[in-house]
Order: C-alpha cells, then sequence, then structure tokens
C-alpha cells in the first residue's frame, strides 16, 4: 500500500535526469580539458613529450632548427601528466573545457598517424644535418691549423 | 532422474554486463553443473606494460583495465612501484588515495545492487539505486577531474590536492546520502518481491568458500573474514581511519547485497574521518630511481583482493607487470554456487557476483 502511494506522489515529482544538450551537467572548475600551449613561455625541452603515456604530443622540427609543438586531442588522456613535468610554468596548461568532437575534415586518426613518424624524422633530418655541419666545420678548422702549421 | 539439457548463456546476453559464457546443464529447470568461460576480452596489457611504457607512464595504462576499479588498479601499481623504488609516500597522499578508493567502492557497490535489482526484476529499484549513485560520480568527478579515468595516484603520490570546498561539499554530499542509504538498505533488506528471488538463492557455505579461494564481498557474505584492508596496515592505514569487518553468515544473494550496502556505512565513515583528519604535507616524492628488484602488493578493491607482482632490472622499462584481478580468484566459486538452483535465478545470481572481466581477462 505504501509503494502505491509512492508511485501516485512520483508522478508528481520533477525528473531527476538532466536534459543535457539544452541543460548543462555538472561539471566542476578543475575539470580536467583541452591541454594549452603557449610557444612564448616554452623551452623546448620536450619533457612533455616524452611523459606523454598515450604520445599525443609530438615536436617537429625544421632544418633551422625551429620547433613546431603538435598536439592531437583524439590522442590524449587528459591525465595532465606533461603540465607536472614541464619546467617552465605556464608553457603547457591544463584547461578545463572538454574536448570537442573531431570532424571528418580534420583526419584525426590518420593524418596523427601519418604525422607523429614525420615529426620525428624531420627531427632526425636535424640532427643529421647539425651533425654533418659539425664535422665539416672540424675538418675545416683542422685544415686550416695543418695550413697554418 | 529427469532428461537433463545444456543451456548456454553468453557470451553475449540481456542480463550480462561482461562477456562472460556460462554453460549451465540444467535437470528440471534445476542447475547441477556449471561450466564458465571468462578469456573474452584480453587484451595484451601486460605484455604492454613490459614492452611499449615507461614505468611512470604504466600507472595510467593500468588505470584502463577496468572502469570501475580503476583508481583500485592505478594505486596497485603506484604503491608497486614504489616497492621498487623504494621511497616511502606522504601521509597526506595515502589518505588522499584512500579517500579516493572509498568513493570508488560506493559507486561500484551501488553498480553492484543496482543490477542485482534488475536481474530480479525490479527495474524501478533498479532506476532509484543509479539515481542514488549519481552522487558518488559527480564527487569522483569534483575530487579527480573526471567521472570514470580519475588518474589520481601516479607513482611517488597523488597528481592533484584536495580543495577545501571540495572538501566541504564531499561531507555535505554524504550526509545528504546518508538518509537515501537507510531506505536502500530497508528495501533490500524487507522488500518480499526481491527477497523471493534472493534469500536462499547462489548460497555457498564458508568451508567451501575458503577451499576455492574466494574473496571480497563473495566471501564477506559467506562468513569469511578476508580483507586486505585488515591485515595490511604498511601501505596504507586502513585502522586509523576507522575500517571495520563487515560480515554475513548465509552467503546467498541476499547476504551479498547486505555486505555491500553495510559496507557503503564503512565507506562513508572513512571518508569523513580522512577529510576530517587528512594531515598536511606534500603530495609526491620525488626520485630519480628506476625501479629494481621485485615487489608484490595487494589491495582491497571493491570486488576483493588485488594482487600486482612487478619485476624491475634499472631500466625506464619493467621487466614483468602480473596482476590478478579478483573476479580470477572468484571464478571456482562463481561456478560451484550455482549448483541447485533455479535457472531462472541465474541472471540475479550472476549479477550478485559482481564479475569484471575485463579485470579478469587484461
Amino acid at each position: 500500500m505504501k509503494s502505491f502511494f509512492n508511485a501516485i506522489a512520483n508522478l508528481f515529482k520533477k525528473p531527476v535526469t538532466t536534459q543535457y544538450p539544452f541543460q548543462p551537467t555538472y561539471k566542476p572548475d578543475d575539470y580536467r580539458g583541452l591541454i594549452g600551449f603557449n610557444e612564448d613561455l616554452c623551452i623546448w625541452c620536450r619533457r612533455c613529450e616524452a611523459v606523454c603515456p598515450p604520445g599525443a604530443i609530438v615536436f617537429s622540427q625544421d632544418m633551422e632548427g625551429k620547433q613546431t609543438y603538435h598536439y592531437n586531442r583524439a590522442v590524449c588522456i587528459y591525465c595532465g601528466e606533461c603540465v607536472r613535468s614541464c619546467p617552465k610554468e605556464g608553457a603547457i596548461f591544463q584547461t578545463a573545457e572538454p574536448a570537442p568532437c573531431a570532424l571528418k575534415a580534420e583526419n584525426i586518426n590518420n593524418g596523427w598517424n601519418k604525422l607523429f613518424p614525420e615529426a620525428i624524422q624531420s627531427r632526425e633530418a636535424f640532427a643529421a644535418e647539425k651533425k654533418r655541419k659539425a664535422a665539416e666545420a672540424a675538418k675545416a678548422k683542422a685544415e686550416t691549423e695543418t695550413k697554418q702549421q | 532422474m529427469g532428461k537433463t539439457y545444456e543451456i548456454p548463456v553468453g557470451a553475449q546476453h540481456i542480463s550480462l554486463l561482461e562477456p562472460l559464457h556460462f554453460k549451465f546443464t540444467t535437470e528440471n529447470e534445476r542447475i547441477i553443473k556449471a561450466d564458465a568461460n571468462v578469456y573474452y576480452v584480453h587484451r595484451g596489457i601486460e605484455q604492454a606494460c613490459c614492452s611499449k611504457f615507461k614505468f611512470r607512464q604504466v600507472s595510467f595504462v593500468v588505470g584502463r583495465v577496468c572502469g570501475l576499479c580503476s583508481i583500485s588498479h592505478t594505486t596497485a601499481y603506484s604503491q608497486v612501484a614504489e616497492k621498487l623504488l623504494k621511497i616511502e609516500i606522504p601521509k597526506r597522499a595515502k589518505y588522499l588515495r584512500m579517500l579516493v578508493i572509498e568513493l570508488d567502492r560506493i559507486h561500484s557497490h551501488l553498480l553492484c545492487l543496482s543490477h542485482v535489482a534488475e536481474n530480479s526484476g525490479f527495474e524501478a529499484l533498479f532506476m532509484k539505486t543509479m539515481q542514488y549513485r549519481e552522487f558518488s560520480m559527480e564527487l569522483l568527478e569534483g575530487i579527480c577531474g573526471n567521472r570514470i579515468q580519475y588518474d589520481y595516484s601516479i607513482v611517488g603520490g597523488v597528481s592533484r590536492d584536495l580543495k577545501p570546498e571540495v572538501a566541504d561539499w564531499t561531507l555535505k554530499r554524504l550526509k545528504e546520502f546518508m538518509p537515501q542509504l537507510d531506505e536502500l538498505l530497508d528495501i533490500y533488506q524487507n522488500n518480499w518481491t526481491l527477497s523471493l528471488k534472493n534469500k536462499g538463492a547462489g548460497a555457498i557455505d564458508k568451508e567451501t568458500a575458503l577451499r576455492l579461494n574466494v574473496v571480497g564481498p563473495f566471501a564477506r557474505a559467506a562468513g569469511l573474514a578476508v580483507d586486505v584492508r585488515n591485515e595490511t596496515e604498511d601501505l596504507l592505514p586502513w585502522k586509523e581511519a576507522g575500517f571495520e569487518m563487515v560480515l554475513e553468515k548465509t552467503g546467498d544473494v541476499y547476504a551479498r547485497n547486505l555486505v555491500r550496502l553495510r559496507e557503503l556505512y564503512v565507506s562513508i565513515k572513512i571518508i569523513q574521518n580522512v577529510i576530517n583528519g587528512l594531515p598536511e604535507g606534500a603530495l609526491v616524492t620525488e626520485t630519480k630511481a628506476f625501479p629494481d628488484g621485485e615487489a608484490v602488493v595487494r589491495l582491497e578493491a571493491p570486488r576483493g583482493e588485488l594482487f600486482y607482482y612487478a619485476k624491475g632490472n634499472k631500466t625506464q622499462v619493467l621487466e614483468r607487470l602480473k596482476i590478478k584481478a579478483p573476479t580470477f580468484s572468484n571464478v571456482a566459486g562463481m561456478v560451484e554456487a550455482f549448483n541447485n538452483n533455479e535457472y531462472g535465478s541465474a541472471p540475479a545470481i550472476i549479477a550478485s557476483y559482481d564479475p569484471c572481466l575485463s579485470c579478469t581477462a587484461r
């Protein structure tokens, strides 16, 4: 009998669920959201790339030695390990903004799978070039020294 | 002796949450024998942890072993890694780990209870339990920043601090939850419809439970006092935080429900004690050492004893990581407890085991 009256009373109660797309759901102020990057503060130590568990951060490098930061929000697990490892405060930070859905035009999976090895290769190419230049300079220096003698 | 029939349940079945296969041999609708196959979701996580990921990254990988007891896996791995690194973590980090583990236990137990109600044919109670469970998810989101994957324990401590306003809010929400929990206990204990399906179903006695090495609420419902929180004090100070053993005698689905509900009171007490007596201090112990040697850690996950073994060789990558999840220990008991039960009560019995197959198969 009690449950019968409960059932009647429940008809007049407000629903417990939230009408999600029309009403916002609960979100804390320090929600673990998208990772932000400040290029001006970065010291390019690449520590965030080394600690990232899923490999969502990668730095590419052109032949002049300038590094570019790449980040994939679909690979990121939002653990904040990059922020904790960063030696320069504010260079990489976590926002409270949830990640938006990826669009087909972004090509977020295949594009990233292509970009990641290319970025690593570009760094290796720069390192090889640097090594070659250093070797050339050393050779030239040695030649000049022998000529002087 | 009637004719026997074999009835397969799973790996995809409407009453199963997980890919689990049971083969019941029934005689006049009575189960006389059950077989289980649990390895449907093997993902090779142990191998990945020992080859692809560095030891500090592994704590985020093992968090993905299970969605419900994510924090238990992360904490157990962090503890085993700390043993290998031979470091002691700050006391504040220990208390914060206990806080999140107990909140996780609340939401995991309520989920299990709701599914027992649903599989017993009491859909309204399922919805009510899920409604009351929502507060624990919001608390976890407020404390850890995410609803499911907390990533709270890291090697050496915890990843974020508990803010004072979040602590006050947690205590307030727990206070609001207490009358709701009393209401749930009343329904699960005294509801006549539910007791028809749950009392006497899936019973296992204490001797059988001990012989088959059953762990967690499944064992405690049979009167077997196994709880890692009662046994170890060196890693997390459970007794200091107010842990009490919860035991029932009958070992059936009804007893398991009551063990889970009464454990929630203990969890709430631990959370209140932790927040009220939270020690000051650092969150993380920094170290530059590499894991070396062998270590073993046991931790009480919501489903029972979680076991971690790790071996390091002074490099960034571990040599071996072994995970034994509570459901793996329970499989033998699960198969045994079906015997001499009606086939109709099998869904409720399966739900009352609270099986977690992605933990078991890893």
